[in-house]
């Protein structure tokens, strides 16, 4: 192979969900500038910034896939965005590395998917709170599709367990009024509240009830906690140091996780982008993307998505977030699941931890029914 | 709200030749737990799979074991065609929903999970027109136990109504058949009140 193989790199690092965009963005520059001191020449990235705007991810992504002769991107955060480049990235035979938690019901040939998808995330994070808070949740979201699908199989999942729902609402991502919505809460009184926003409103959320938490001890983390699947380090300075201690997050990795990768990969960060840098999961995960795939193509000299795919999938591979690896057949990683506690000091502490979950995403794995017993109709 | 569909041990078939389609709906259906066998032949109708997704390009009929479009399974069209004709083959045959040539994988999921909804759909609605065509097919028989119930306890038609349907109530058969036991005499007549 001949020449530097450009990779694409989609992150929006302004607008509603810019704090997260801007961690991808340094995660995967990082593994760049790895890749770039241990093998000089051999990948070039290209970096696109299409600012939280749907119209111009796609634009993006056609100007990696057809200008720069890129075949893989890493990026995309939101659903809608990931949605929107797959047909490209299908006609163009390319390869999308999407690394953030998802909703799941997607298992496409090109896409690698190391986000985390429902039986990663969601489920583990209900087991564990149904016995220990009750099964009386309050369900909020964002107005798109993470929140809905979020909630409709939690919803399930309760009901199955024989609990109930007392209340499901929906915000737009940059939406700050929370007043109606937490005055319900505190007449309803549930048992925890599963807080499937995004952005600007999660954060007003989380200061809400920290406010309601003052005047009603029922409604402090211990008693009523906010529990959310995708809330980042990063964001935790955007709610306020202190406003959302103890509230709780799924995640596959924290910035507090303890093993000698991840402390010799916080001594990277910390020398690239100063002490006190706290690593959320998604910037590990677009590190251990990069990595990954970067990796793969300089090791294959090609950079084919079907040789590709087939060699991130053929073994483990070490990474920050515990041994990686794609399943051949779903494209999604096996991860993690960690439960983390917010503490003052902006991070996480892991309150319990499970092992590597292959991911499931259609659930086929839950609940097996019986075949359909269908009659002929005559 | 609907519960999340669950195909795990379901059986499709795709009739279709072998190609790039059937290569990558197979990876898809294995996905969501079929088990997935690919023929381009007919169907055995004594064996019939849980779930049927046929090529609406090239399909003939006799392709497909059963009349009209009275489909016994879900049945799904894999069409790149738009003529006419094709759509027409496709609707006689029963399906249920479509999936267009080339196929999108994430067109597979939504699909599937449509067409089991619009043939359970159909069935209901197919066997609620069947409980109402036999009661209608009886309603001549209620009208007779109401006029010999009415003569018989002095009652008006409205009364008589009220007492045939207190009497089908407490033995918990339909109107239609509690009149045509007393018609027959099965069932001898109530009291009035």
């Amino acid at each position: 192979m001949s020449g530097a193989v450009k990779i694409g790199i989609l992150y929006s690092t302004t607008g509603p969900y810019g704090t997260m965009g801007r961690d991808c963005r340094d995660g995967a520059e990082l593994a760049i500038e790895e890749i770039a001191a241990s093998h000089p020449g051999r990948i070039e990235p290209v970096f696109i910034d299409p600012e939280a705007n749907i119209d111009r991810y796609l634009e993006g992504a056609r100007s990696l896939l057809r200008d720069h002769g890129c075949r893989h991107i890493i990026g995309t955060i939101t659903s809608l965005a990931r949605k929107e480049v797959i047909p490209l990235v299908e006609k163009h035979d390319g390869l999308l590395w999407y690394m953030c938690p998802y909703e799941g019901f997607e298992a496409n040939d090109n896409v690698i998917y190391t986000g985390g998808c429902p039986n990663q995330h969601l489920l583990p994070l209900l087991d564990y709170l149904l016995p220990r808070f009750g099964n009386r949740p309050y369900l909020i979201g964002a107005n798109y599709v993470w929140g809905w699908e979020m909630n409709r199989l939690a919803r399930e999942l309760v009901e199955e367990a024989g609990g109930a729902i007392l209340g499901e609402r929906y915000l737009p991502l940059e939406e700050t009024a929370v007043e109606r919505i937490v005055a319900e809460i505190e007449q309803r009184r549930p048992s925890f509240i599963l807080n499937n926003l995004v952005g600007p409103s999660s954060y007003a959320f989380h200061a809400a009830i920290r406010a309601l938490a003052v005047r009603d001890p029922g409604f402090r983390p211990e008693n009523c906690p906010v529990v959310s699947c995708d809330l980042q380090e990063c964001e935790l300075t955007d709610i306020g140091l202190g406003v959302a201690t103890g509230q709780l997050c799924a995640a596959s990795y924290f910035d507090t996780v303890v093993s000698p990768d991840n402390a010799a990969f916080k001594l990277r960060v910390a020398s690239r982008f100063g002490p006190g840098r706290r690593i959320s999961s998604l910037f590990a995960s677009a590190y251990a993307s990069v990595k990954l795939c970067a990796e793969a193509i300089i090791e294959a000299g090609v950079d084919d998505p079907a040789t590709i795919t087939q060699l991130v999938s053929a073994a483990a591979h070490q990474s920050v977030l515990g041994p990686l690896r794609i399943d051949p057949q779903t494209h999604h990683a096996a991860l993690p699941f960690h439960l983390g506690r917010i503490s003052d000091d902006g991070g996480f502490d892991i309150v319990t931890s499970l092992p590597s979950i292959a991911a499931d995403p259609y659930l086929t794995g839950q609940r097996k029914r019986k075949a359909p017993q269908l009659r002929i109709v005559s | 709200m609907r519960e999340t569909p669950n195909f795990t041990g379901w059986r499709a078939a795709i009739l279709h030749r072998e190609d790039q389609t059937t290569e990558r709906l197979v990876r898809q259906l294995t996905l969501f737990g079929f088990d997935v066998t690919v023929q381009w032949q007919p169907l055995d109708a004594r064996d019939l799979p849980d779930i049927i997704l046929v090529d609406a390009d090239q399909g003939w009929s006799g392709l497909l074991p059963w009349k009209d479009e009275q489909a016994p399974r879900p049945l799904i069209a894999l069409l790149g065609s738009e003529a006419p004709g094709r759509v027409a083959w496709a609707m006689g045959q029963g399906v249920a929903a479509i999936i267009a040539k080339p196929v999108a994988s994430s067109a597979v999921y939504p699909a599937l999970v449509l067409a089991v909804g619009i043939h359970e759909e159909r069935r209901a609605v197919a066997d609620k027109i069947a409980h109402l065509e036999e009661r209608v097919r009886m309603r001549p028989l209620v009208h007779a136990a109401v006029q010999k119930i009415g003569q018989a306890c002095h009652v008006n038609e409205e009364q008589a109504y009220g007492i045939l349907r207190n009497c089908a109530m407490k033995k918990r058969l339909s109107m239609e058949q509690i009149a045509g036991s007393i018609l027959g005499g099965a069932e001898p007549l109530p009291e009035a009140g």
